[in-house]
């Protein structure tokens, strides 16, 4: 009977905490006004217009409801305007957000509508693949836009559906049982060819005490039979067992902490394309009270067949055209994704789960191009992570050195060395200055190697990305900023391609020598911690396409405000 | 000490559990890719003779030593009509280079010898084979015209009196499909209306044409000639349905829905639409009920300005679960 007295959990988040206390219904939202002026230029291109200036005007406001004390309702719109339009035309309005939210009857916490998600690093995560090193300054006010533009928060992936989640404590054996679930639609069906598509999954996290925490996960990606005339049914299904074993003593924590699971991938008309497969994930890690070293050891054996789409999805959509100057050259070739693209496009970005492999850039990531995630790599990383008292420097270094387990197009495998530094240093925390001085470095040295009978069997591809930038407090509030980018990369791959099924048909001799260099500059007045302007000027320039490299040169203003 | 043991014990057995995969390869072998290009087996065709009036098909085959960009082209010695299939990997097979009497480029194959050719690109050889048709590929679908049995008097028509009009049934080798087309031609310099044909119900023996009641399964095709030089001619489809079963369209309380195409190429092109997907006037409801279509009409229409307008019609067909495959 004590068993069965066990108490209810629930625990609201802060957010949602605030929003009872506070009225009945709050205006929430933000704005944006983006305003560039760029000059392209690449050599001997008469065609292309040099010159472009552009921009917008956006506010998001939303209207958050709370009609008693356990419902939330949440409705946001977006209206838009582009610079030039004029009655009406340029000008846009969008639902960007909608869903309600609350407690059923005391227990059960429930969202329907667009929900933020996610589970594990195996089954349902939206791992930054492509952006290995955030930075401060110019850059970051970049990367903030195009997160919020494309609903990424800590690792969530915008859904549409429905989300449960309620908590059991018990007074013995175990602290508490946590069960998560959510289901959202990935495709409509359109009657005929395409199938109505759905992904839906969930946890159970036991935390058995403070030593030892498990977790029980599975995700899904199914098809609905009889909603379309195709009746090859699909299903992509990942299950996964989570832990952390925890000791911890007065001056040092360490434990094993991991994922590892299994997945299959079936469609109903074509048995022989199933695929099969598993992986594992553990590291260990010590982490030193006092001086806040933190170290860790990990191995990871991701099988070649394995696939978890809601964790392998990645953000950008590398076969897409860029939304600026997506062509240039007197034959007005397609200009590829360059870094620019990835700091300046939204439109780039994936909003939602792709349920097949997507394209990668070998460049920017040929080790772990889905991330941690990633499938057919095996082998072992190294980290270590600091921050001082005063937290003056705050650092921390990975180093991964992994091998496929499935050579592709041969039986010799490739091997990958990643090597990443990220400090952040608060300069005027040493002086103690009054006035904020903060630089930052990011490093990333990436290496792929293979060794064949034959030469074209051999691969040998290096690339390295730096990410530098600081910030200075002029005067109260304003700031100069400072960055520079760069990514140079050398060498060949044999880059796999694949077919509608995701089945390996040819390879491409992916062969590059060059390097893009971003260098930016400007002031930003901060009004209050959610209302900035900022003027920038960058230099950007493009020598991958060693015949036809290109030059942007760009002055921006931006104008941001949350409320 | 004990967790430590315990640690390292949990490291082991997760690292013990490694797959063996040493004689698998993921895809082609590279070998296959980038290895010397030769002709193992020499193209050749499943059946030399084939009736796709039956539903036979027939398939290619042919290997080669690496994988390859292919091309086949099928073209009749006849009709000069053509069919081609692309394709990339090391050999050609009923998964790859299977026809089944298709047309790529008008006019469609007839009962006729065909010579297939197959080339590689970057590659200089070039493979050759022959495989005859017996008789063509029927295409399932209710047809509303193809003009080889003459005009049908329950059809109408109502042509301008301008200058050089010609708007007659022509027998000849332009037709894209089988013997005879529909030729629309003419300068009329005060209208864009240069003439029309109606294809009425009652040619089909009934009140109403003879379709499926769902217009999001049911799809319109026709092939259109566009004139080289003449790119001013535009083809309207027009569909008038019977809402109340009366025996005749009225515009202003029933729906009728058109198509237009502007007819800016050269030669002959399939123009195919999903019957629910065409807009209507929205007199009755926008409801699209193709059981209860009671006239296709086809209007030939130019800029007054424009100067002499010339455009063909041939094989108006409507088919289900898909557009047509020629």
């Amino acid at each position: 009977m004590k068993y069965i007295g066990f108490l209810v959990l629930i625990v609201f988040w802060s957010q949602w905490s605030t929003g009872q206390i506070g009225k009945k219904v709050q205006f929430i939202g933000g704005a944006r006004s983006l305003l560039s002026h760029s000059n392209f230029n690449s050599e001997s291109d008469t065609v292309t217009a040099p010159k472009s200036t552009g921009g917008y005007a956006l506010l998001d406001l939303g209207f958050r409801i709370n009609p008693n004390a356990s419902t939330e309702i949440l409705g946001m719109v977006r209206i838009k305007n582009a610079f030039g339009g004029f009655w009406g035309g340029g000008v846009s309005f969008d639902v960007r957000q909608l869903y309600v939210r609350g407690v059923a009857g005391n227990f059960l916490r429930y969202q329907i509508g667009n929900i933020d998600y996610k589970l594990t690093p195996y089954t349902f995560y939206n791992h930054n693949q492509d952006v290995l090193s955030s930075s401060i300054g110019t850059m970051k006010i970049k990367e903030d836009v195009a997160n919020y533009e494309s609903f990424y928060k800590d690792h969530t992936w915008r859904q549409q559906g429905a989300s449960v989640n309620f908590g059991l404590q018990f007074p013995k054996l175990i602290q508490q049982v946590e069960f998560n679930g959510f289901i959202t639609r990935l495709n409509p069906t359109d009657f005929q060819n395409v199938l109505e598509r759905l992904y839906g999954g969930g946890n159970m996290v036991v935390t058995q005490s403070k030593y030892l925490k498990l977790g029980l996960n599975h995700v899904g990606i199914f098809d609905l039979e009889g909603t379309a005339l195709d009746s090859n049914i699909y299903h992509n299904n990942v299950s996964s067992l989570t832990y952390d074993l925890q000791f911890k003593r007065e001056k040092f924590t360490y434990g094993i902490d991991g994922e590892s699971g299994i997945s299959v991938t079936k469609q109903k008309l074509y048995p022989e394309k199933d695929l099969t497969d598993y992986f594992i994930h553990a590291r260990a890690y010590f982490n030193i009270h006092r001086s806040k070293l933190n170290l860790d050891l990990g191995y990871m054996d991701n099988g070649p067949d394995f696939r978890s789409f809601g964790a392998q999805s990645k953000r950008i959509n590398f076969n897409q055209e860029n939304s600026f100057y997506n062509r240039y050259t007197n034959a007005q070739m397609l200009r590829s994704v360059s870094m620019y693209d990835v700091y300046n496009d939204p439109n780039l970005y994936n909003q939602g789960i792709t349920a097949r492999v997507m394209d990668y850039n070998p460049v920017i990531n040929n080790v772990l191009p889905y991330g941690i995630a990633s499938f057919n790599r095996r082998g072992g990383y190294i980290g270590i992570s600091h921050k001082d008292k005063r937290e003056i420097i705050v650092s921390n270094a990975k180093v991964h050195y992994l091998s496929e387990i499935r050579g592709q197009g041969t039986s010799f495998l490739k091997s990958f060395l990643m090597g990443s530094v990220n400090g952040i240093f608060h300069a005027h925390k040493l002086w103690k200055g009054k006035k904020e001085f903060n630089a930052q470095l990011g490093l990333t040295y990436q290496k792929t190697m293979r060794n064949g009978d034959f030469s074209f069997e051999s691969v040998n591809l290096e690339s390295i990305l730096i990410n530098l930038g600081i910030e200075y407090e002029l005067i109260d509030q304003l700031y100069v900023m400072g960055n520079l980018f760069t990514i140079r990369a050398q060498g060949i791959d044999q880059k796999p391609v694949r077919d509608a099924d995701d089945q390996i048909i040819n390879y491409e001799k992916y062969e590059v020598k060059g390097n893009e260099m971003n260098i930016s500059g400007g002031l930003r007045f901060d009004f209050s911690e959610k209302i900035y302007l900022a003027a920038m000027y960058e230099w950007n320039t493009n020598k991958f396409n060693t015949e036809h490299p290109y030059t942007f040169k760009q002055f921006s203003i931006f104008y941001v405000m949350k409320f | 000490m004990k967790n430590y043991t315990l640690i390292i014990l949990c490291f082991s057995i997760l690292i013990s559990c490694r797959k063996k995969e040493l004689n698998k390869i993921e895809g082609p072998n590279l070998t296959d890719v980038y290895g010397d290009f030769a002709v193992i087996t020499n193209l050749a065709a499943s059946q030399n003779n084939v009736d796709f009036s039956l539903g036979q098909s027939v398939y290619f085959t042919c290997e080669l030593s690496k994988i390859s960009n292919w091309k086949l082209s099928i073209v009749g010695l006849t009709s000069g009509a053509e069919k081609i299939i692309t394709g990339i990997g090391k050999k050609l097979d009923v998964s790859s280079a299977l026809w089944n009497g298709s047309t790529t480029n008008f006019p469609m194959f007839k009962a006729e010898s065909c010579q297939v050719t197959l080339t590689f690109p970057g590659e200089a050889d070039t493979l050759t084979t022959n495989v005859t048709v017996a008789q063509p590929k029927v295409n399932a679908g209710f047809l509303i015209a193809d003009f080889e049995s003459g005009w049908v008097s329950s059809w109408t028509t109502f042509i301008q009196s301008g200058a050089g009009m010609d708007f007659n049934i022509k027998t000849n080798s332009l037709s894209p499909q089988q013997n005879s087309y529909y030729h629309m031609e003419g300068t009329v310099n005060w209208d864009w209306l240069v003439g029309l044909v109606d294809f009425n119900a009652s040619a089909y023996g009934a009140t109403t044409i003879p379709l499926s009641s769902n217009g999001d399964n049911l799809y319109f095709n026709a092939l259109v000639y566009g004139a080289p030089g003449l790119p001013n001619s535009r083809v309207l489809f027009r569909f008038d349905e019977d809402e109340n079963q009366n025996g005749s369209f009225n515009s202003t309380n029933e729906d009728q829905y058109g198509l237009e195409i502007i007819v800016d190429w050269e030669g002959w092109k399939l123009i195919s639409a999903k019957y629910s997907d065409i807009t209507g006037n929205g007199k009755g409801g926008n409801v699209h009920n193709p059981d209860k279509l009671n006239k296709v009409s086809v209007l030939h229409l130019a800029n007054p300005s424009s100067g002499i307008a010339k455009s063909g019609i041939d094989y108006l067909i409507f088919t289900e679960n898909g557009p047509l495959q020629p």
